[in-house]
């Protein structure tokens, strides 16, 4: 059966559905309600909607608490895991005033998950899921589409995080690359996510947050994990790590892995992603 | 397919895996465990009828005001109702689900509010069922989409005594609040007011489906009053279920004519039809043209509605005076204000907090880069060597409203209930007044109909 695939803009930038083994009525369906889904989450999340939890948030005061909906305290929650894991290699709260007096916190919030709430521990604290959103929300929209029954998906965030769900009828599953010219590989990823970030779309836009600096890797990196927040958060995270920290993560998370392009263009993986590369990645040349 | 392909872990259950992530949550630092779910004192049980889109969009807009606690929940799609369920019990909710809503208000006593989003044609049966068991009751605009129906809501309000709020929700804006009581009428920043136009263009868009498994058989759909799945999920182009886009979007707006002017219009003339979709009953571009006789003189007011593309600049209500003008929208971004050069400055708002200088978008200086140092840019004033210089009309100076929506934009109206019923703090859209936007509203598509200008006698609006 064909391939049908759909975009959708939102969170500035384009969002892609493949959707195979399905009529294509039925699939153009089932992503319309996955995006408006995207569309409900973006107003969520965004820091430009005025009144979305996260924009007010980033309005708090210190020791103020308010209300939030669950997908912004399901992101923050792994935000602040993702943080702790990778020793602040990844903070969505890195922008924050700390003031004179206030120690450098790897979460500078405390979430009470019952309460649905949110409280500020410093001065002026300034969120940003723009290096998580985009995964979370591919993970709600394969909710969505699994409620719909379809079984076989790739969706796609702007090119930067892919998930993956079961492989297509006619195949062993989506084939996603990943490397460089020589390093280049394909692998057919069913049930995973990969993310990838690097600075030839935006240029030297990656700061580490332990340092306050842009972060001297010049080459791409990739993280796979089994959720497309989880894999996007960590992407970001590998990229101003050094291969030690990222190979630290990996042992840490026994169900993610890493890929990045050395100062030698190969290609170096740990953790599922070697596990991956050595038995199912097609090595193209 | 090969297994080392695939992800070992579900993801469903990714944060109670055996994985790291997850296993710090007990533990984290970061999580506080402050809720207790006991009964307060103040505590506000609610129900919720209809748990479509609008459904979940009242629902997460009335979870975090404090004291509201839901104790039921009624659909007829399992669909919805399970969604609903799911997220309540997030918030630590047990909310008893229901398919028709007389057993939800016959078995479930300690209810005090209900909040109904259904499609407008059920909005009438479903308010004056839950006023009559003796319920507040909270109802989705607009009001209904018969004159009869919207009448017969605001008499069972009457003869229960219980209150009555139509989902109007614009009117518990702080931002229009501030508007409608600051600028437009008490400092007068746009003088005599002439003209309103309004609109809001939407693009293109699909019919709803539904998920295979979960379609609703035709007898279930009868007995509810729906002719079959298709139109149950696309009620809102249906005649017998809604009022077309002039209810579904124009309402809010045109309800924002009558409020903010303090005035219903004396005629209606319209336009309209279903030009481009081949499966909508109701118009997919429709105009009207209003006259609102006021105290300060006549105002004429146009409004359009488009479902066929998102151009031409959103959704807004433009008041239009002889010192200023006022753009208003539910986005902000599309908010902003014009004064006239005739107008005498607005130094004295601005230090008084009426209006702000712009921080951003139209009118607000140039963004300035991180490289770039921070300076004044000169404006190009008449040459040297010219008296005057010939140039375009000068454009209007923007300015900003300087109030913040600090919440869902729901909340505030939904507040305004809760207040209302526990402390009898004024309704922003009691039932009368919601009343008389819908008649506004409901008279466009019968001047449309009719082809001609229609006018209105003061007692319409009179419930």
């Amino acid at each position: 059966m064909m391939r049908h695939p759909f975009t959708h803009e939102a969170m500035a930038t384009t969002f892609t559905i493949v959707i195979a083994d399905q009529l294509r009525d039925y699939a153009r369906q089932a992503t319309s309600a996955a995006f408006r889904e995207l569309d409900r989450l973006e107003n969520e999340l965004s820091l430009y909607v005025e009144s979305s939890d996260i924009a007010r948030a980033n309005r708090m005061q210190w020791g103020e608490t308010i209300s939030i909906g669950d997908d912004a305290l399901q992101c923050l929650l792994l935000a602040a895991e993702v943080s702790l894991i990778t020793g602040r290699a990844f903070d969505a709260a890195y922008a924050s005033d700390y003031g004179p007096d206030v120690p450098l916190d790897p979460v500078p919030f405390t979430l009470d998950p019952a309460a649905h709430t949110l409280t500020s521990r410093v001065p002026r604290l300034q969120l940003d899921l723009g290096a998580i959103g985009k995964g979370y929300a591919l993970d709600q929209l394969e909710r969505v589409l699994d409620e719909w029954s379809i079984a076989s998906a790739c969706l796609s965030a702007g090119g930067s995080s892919v998930l993956t769900t079961r492989a297509p009828l006619d195949g062993e599953g989506w084939r996603i690359g990943l490397g460089e010219e020589a390093s280049y590989c394909t692998l057919d990823l069913t049930r995973w996510a990969l993310s990838g970030s690097g600075l030839a779309v935006q240029g030297a836009h990656i700061a580490d947050p332990r340092t306050g600096t842009i972060a001297g890797r010049a080459n791409r990196t990739w993280a796979l994990a089994p959720t497309a927040a989880l894999s996007d958060a960590l992407s970001t995270a590998f990229f101003v790590s050094s291969s030690a920290e990222i190979e630290r993560v990996c042992l840490e998370l026994p169900t993610v892995g890493a890929a990045w392009i050395t100062n030698g263009a190969s290609l170096e993986t740990c953790g599922q992603l070697r596990t991956l590369v050595a038995r199912g990645g097609r090595r193209e040349t | 397919m090969s297994d080392v392909n695939s992800s070992p872990v579900s993801r469903r259950n990714f944060i109670s895996t055996g994985a790291k992530l997850g296993a710090f949550l007990a533990a984290a630092p970061y999580v506080a465990r402050g809720a207790d779910g006991a009964a307060k004192a103040d505590q506000l049980n609610v129900a919720l009828i209809g748990c479509g889109e609008q459904g979940r969009i009242l629902t997460n807009a009335a979870l975090p005001i404090p004291g509201v606690r839901f104790k039921a929940v009624c659909d007829i799609w399992p669909y919805n109702l399970t969604r609903t369920e799911r997220l309540l019990k997030k918030f630590g909710h047990e909310a008893r689900p229901f398919e028709d809503y007389r057993e939800m208000l016959s078995s479930v006593g300690d209810i005090d509010a209900v909040i109904i989003a259904t499609p407008d044609f059920l909005h009438a049966e479903h308010t004056n069922a839950a006023l009559r068991a003796g319920k507040h009751v909270y109802c989705e605009k607009l009001m209904s989409n018969t004159v009869e129906g919207a009448r017969s809501m605001v008499v069972t309000a009457r003869e229960t005594k219980k209150l009555l709020q139509l989902g109007h929700q614009r009117r518990s804006n702080p931002r229009y609040q501030h508007a409608r009581d600051r600028i437009l009428n008490g400092d007068r920043l746009l003088g005599r007011v002439t003209n309103i136009s309004g609109q809001w263009h939407r693009a293109v868009s699909d019919d709803y489906g539904y998920p295979a498994n979960q379609a609703i058989v035709e007898a279930k759909l009868g007995k509810y009053g729906y002719a079959n799945m298709h139109e149950f999920r696309n009620w809102r182009w249906f005649k017998r279920y809604a009022g077309g886009p002039m209810s579904d979007l124009g309402a809010h707006q045109i309800d924002m004519y009558n409020w903010m002017l303090g005035s219903n219009p004396s005629s209606c003339m319209a336009s309209g039809g279903t030009d481009y979709y081949k499966t909508h009953e109701w118009f997919d571009n429709a105009i009207a043209i209003f006259e609102f006789p006021t105290k300060n003189g006549m105002v004429r007011a146009s409004y359009q509605v488009l479902t066929t593309t998102s151009a031409g600049g959103g959704y807004h209500e433009y008041f239009m005076g002889d010192e200023g003008a006022l753009k208003l929208s539910e986005n902000p971004k599309y908010t902003k204000l014009y004064r006239e050069a005739r107008a005498p400055e607005w130094d004295q708002w601005v230090a008084k907090g009426i209006v702000a200088s712009p921080l951003s978008g139209e009118g607000a200086p140039a963004a300035v880069k991180p490289w770039e140092k921070v300076g004044v840019k000169k404006l190009a004033g008449p040459s040297k060597s010219a008296g005057v210089d010939v140039r375009e009309t000068a454009a209007l100076s923007a300015w900003d409203i300087p109030v913040t929506l600090d919440k869902a934009i729901h909340q505030p109206h939904l507040e305004n209930f809760v207040d209302a019923v526990r402390k009898g703090t004024p309704l922003s859209c009691p039932g009368e007044s919601a009343f008389a936007t819908a008649v506004t509203v409901l008279k466009i598509n019968e001047a449309i109909a009719a082809q001609k200008t229609l006018r209105f006698k003061p007692e319409d609006f009179i419930a």
